[in-house]
């Protein structure tokens, strides 16, 4: 047993580091470390900064053109971005649909569809989740039908993350009605610009267009583009969803959080409160306590010695840390936290001039501008991803079988 | 960054289980309890497999290893529910090896480790609740050494030890102190406690002491350091096991037809205990591995440890009585006993209030494992 990185591994940090602080553009870096609005142009910014030096794929293997770090390499990696204040990379492309083509798509589609992800040219979407379908995956409905050389597609996925902005999209569709809900599913790659696809934006709770609804009306998808076998598409969802769980924890970001978290209420003065410090406290154990289960997780797949059950709760308990140090952002700033004002949440922002000295934010610090839309849509990420009741099911069937 | 245990560490594991399996029933465990809350026979038994010398340098006849084959002990005890108090010579010895001159080391080590001497850690005061630094045991210069005037309370052990490690001042300055329980000038007065061990008052008057050390502040937050990771431990052990009877229990018991690990809320209740458990675990894990760490990163890092622990212990606890109904409120059945030892140890070296307030007051800028 040993907590340390080896020296290597310092030096790969080091490494990292460097190079993070070399290329992350420090407008970008400035609106994520203040929870400004990030707009297509900032995620496709870094996207292919990242892309250029082979790293927008960093957990891919060197077979497909990744770097093929282990399990600790990746985690250093993540966590270096996270620190210096990098969005978030955009996962359906290079975190989520290019290791189900590598697993289970043909040699055509893989030289076809990897480079544009590992590049950050080509945005995806994810094309999972329908109106009567949210936790309960097995039960989609829309339907492919297979016409020759070609599926015709009709029907609905919705909670499409930032699909406004996409240009391809990986869905699971029905192609058979027979047996269990699940072997009748495949899973198929769809040109967002195809005749018959529309896609109309859900405002959320926090006034933004985050997710949508597509729609397919006899969208024709040539049958080239279906992963794997017919009726086969459960299997690749689950190997897609394994690599979302792992991603989901984020605790390198709860890190940056947390320090955000002390900013905001020293700058608030709540930080010398002891009921307020005291709840900074919990959370920071909380953190830790967290991050010592992912580096649980990663050593056991780096050493491959052990596999461990307890993957389930990462994303019960990254998630609730989420809502948490958001919901105590919030809570520092109290009444000067509920002032809507959108233009302050852009970066830049030098209040309104016309009303002159009146013209700031209210209370004077634009910090908080964001602070309560941030509480509000954090709410998502207990429900997403299989919701937490659903992951907590999972959990039991290990404890309980 | 590894948590594999070596084969060492696991051999070592498997036989302090199989020790806890075939020799320390629940009837013996029981029966210890019945007959006062320590069995010097068990006792006996732990220091034979090398247990009590565990930090205990090998030239000084023990095994001198480290805090991962510490906690590796510890949560096979816990298993157990032991009442033997094996932490006490974990700390009594790192205590000895660690700050004592060479003549008390080789008057004390060997014993410590073969079981001939049980040292225990006595620094309980009425006034200082879990604070270390607060203490009114005074320590005066005598022919031959020191001797100490105070009362000392919830010593584990306390009146079948044979030496206490006592903090005293010497003037203002907190030093520590080994004092042998059958010196004149000291009295005990034994007691059971809630979770079926033994603990005493313990009165010194002008009881003949041998320094251990003038930095005693230091020394004692070390000894309690190496307290607090073994019984992070232990309640590993604890929760472990509370969490397997309670697993069985659910898909054995019938209620309304059915078995009750079939209803959702029970089911979600027993996923919320493995989180807590893992959450243990994990910060376990943290706690021995940070023994060994500057002061200032250690004791940090224990309050942090102890904090996680303490929640954790309540909730698994606690729930495990729910869960089980009636029969989890019962004396006969085992349940209770791991939920009341879970409650002591949460309100040893410090509750989990005591340590929000440690971390609360130690916070930095920015915070993680490494930091």
């Amino acid at each position: 047993m040993d907590l340390a990185f080896t020296p290597e591994e310092q030096q790969f940090r080091e490494d990292i580091r460097a190079w993070v602080g070399a290329n992350l553009p420090a407008d970008i870096a400035h609106k994520v470390h203040n929870a400004l609005h990030l707009t297509r142009d900032d995620m496709q910014r870094w996207a292919k900064i990242l892309g250029k030096k082979g790293w927008l794929g960093h957990a891919w293997p060197k077979e497909f053109g990744g770097p093929g770090w282990n399990s600790v390499q990746k985690h250093l990696f993540e966590e270096e971005c996270a620190l210096a204040g990098a969005p978030r990379v955009v996962p359906f492309g290079p975190v989520m649909v290019a290791p189900v083509i590598m697993a289970f798509g043909n040699p055509e589609q893989q030289k076809r569809f990897l480079p544009g992800i590992a590049s950050g040219d080509v945005w995806w979407s994810q094309g999972y989740s329908e109106p009567g379908s949210g936790s309960d995956l097995a039960s989609v409905k829309c339907r492919a039908e297979r016409q020759g050389n070609t599926f015709v597609v009709n029907g609905q996925k919705t909670w499409t993350t930032l699909g406004q902005y996409g240009e391809w999209i990986f869905c699971l569709v029905r192609t058979s009605t027979e047996g269990k809900p699940q072997t009748g599913i495949s899973f198929l790659l769809i040109d967002m610009k195809s005749p018959g696809v529309t896609v109309r934006p859900i405002v959320l709770l926090d006034g933004e267009a985050e997710v949508n609804e597509v729609f397919f009306d006899n969208v024709v998808v040539p049958a080239e583009n279906l992963i794997g076998e017919e009726n086969k598409g459960w299997t690749y969802a689950k190997h897609l969803l394994s690599h979302e769980r792992t991603n989901i924890a984020d605790v390198n970001r709860a890190k940056r959080e947390l320090e955000r978290l002390k900013r905001i209420a020293k700058a608030e003065g709540v930080y010398d409160d002891v009921r307020f410090r005291d709840e900074i406290a919990k959370l920071e154990v909380d953190v830790v306590a967290l991050e010592m289960m992912v580096l649980r997780v990663l050593a056991a797949e780096k050493s491959g010695k052990n596999s461990l059950d307890i993957a389930g709760l990462l994303k019960i308990r990254g998630s609730e840390i989420q809502q948490r140090y958001s919901e105590l952002m919030m809570l520092a700033a109290g009444p000067f936290a509920l002032p809507l004002i959108r233009e302050a949440m852009e970066a830049g922002w030098q209040g309104d001039a016309a009303a002159g000295a009146l013209g700031g934010f209210p209370g004077g610090s634009v910090a908080n501008a964001p602070l309560a839309s941030t509480y509000f849509n954090m709410r998502k990420t207990t429900i997403y991803g299989g919701s937490n009741e659903v992951q907590r099911n999972i959990v039991a069937q290990t404890v309980l079988s | 960054m590894d948590f594999d245990f070596s084969d060492d560490q696991v051999q070592l594991g498997d036989a302090v289980r199989k020790w806890v399996d075939k020799a320390y029933t629940f009837e013996r465990r029981r029966a210890a309890e019945k007959a006062g809350g320590f069995d010097r026979a068990a006792w006996n038994e732990l220091a034979e497999l090398g247990l009590c010398g565990l930090y205990v340098p090998e030239d000084d006849g023990g095994l001198g290893m480290g805090p991962v084959e510490g906690m590796v002990v510890m949560e096979e005890l816990g298993r157990g529910v032991v009442l033997e108090p094996l932490a006490q010579s974990l700390m009594a010895s790192g205590v000895i090896a660690g700050y004592a001159d060479a003549a008390t080391k080789a008057a004390w080590l060997p014993k410590i480790a073969s079981g001939e001497a049980l040292v225990v850690l006595a620094y309980q005061e009425r006034a200082a609740r879990y604070q270390l630094d607060v203490c009114d045991a005074k320590a005066t210069q005598a022919p031959g050494g020191y001797v100490i005037n105070a009362t000392k309370s919830v010593v584990p052990v306390g009146d079948q030890a044979d030496a206490f490690i006592v903090p005293a001042r010497i003037n203002s300055q907190l030093a520590l102190f080994l004092v042998e329980r059958q010196s004149a000038g000291v009295s005990t007065r034994g007691y059971g406690m809630q979770d079926g061990s033994r603990a005493a008052e313990v009165s010194l008057k002008n009881a003949p002491a041998t320094l251990i050390t003038q930095d005693g502040l230091t020394a004692l937050e070390h000894a309690v350091d190496i307290g607090i990771a073994a019984t992070c431990a232990e309640a590993v052990g604890v929760m472990d096991k509370t969490m397997a009877i309670t697993a069985e229990y659910l898909n054995t018991r019938k209620q309304f037809g059915v078995v009750i690990s079939s209803f959702q809320a029970l089911r979600h209740r027993a996923a919320d205990m493995k989180m807590q458990l893992e959450l243990a675990r994990s910060m376990s894990y943290y706690a021995s591995l940070k023994l060994n760490a500057p002061a200032p990163e250690r004791r940090a890092a224990m309050a942090r440890a102890k904090y996680q622990l303490g929640q954790s212990m309540r909730f698994v606890g606690q729930q495990a009585v729910q869960l089980h109904g009636g029969i989890g409120v019962t004396d006969e059945y085992i349940v209770s006993h791991y939920f009341k030892k879970l409650t002591q140890m949460e309100m040893t070296f410090g509750d989990s209030l005591h340590h929000l307030g440690e971390v609360s007051s130690r916070m930095q800028d920015t915070a993680g494992v490494f930091a």
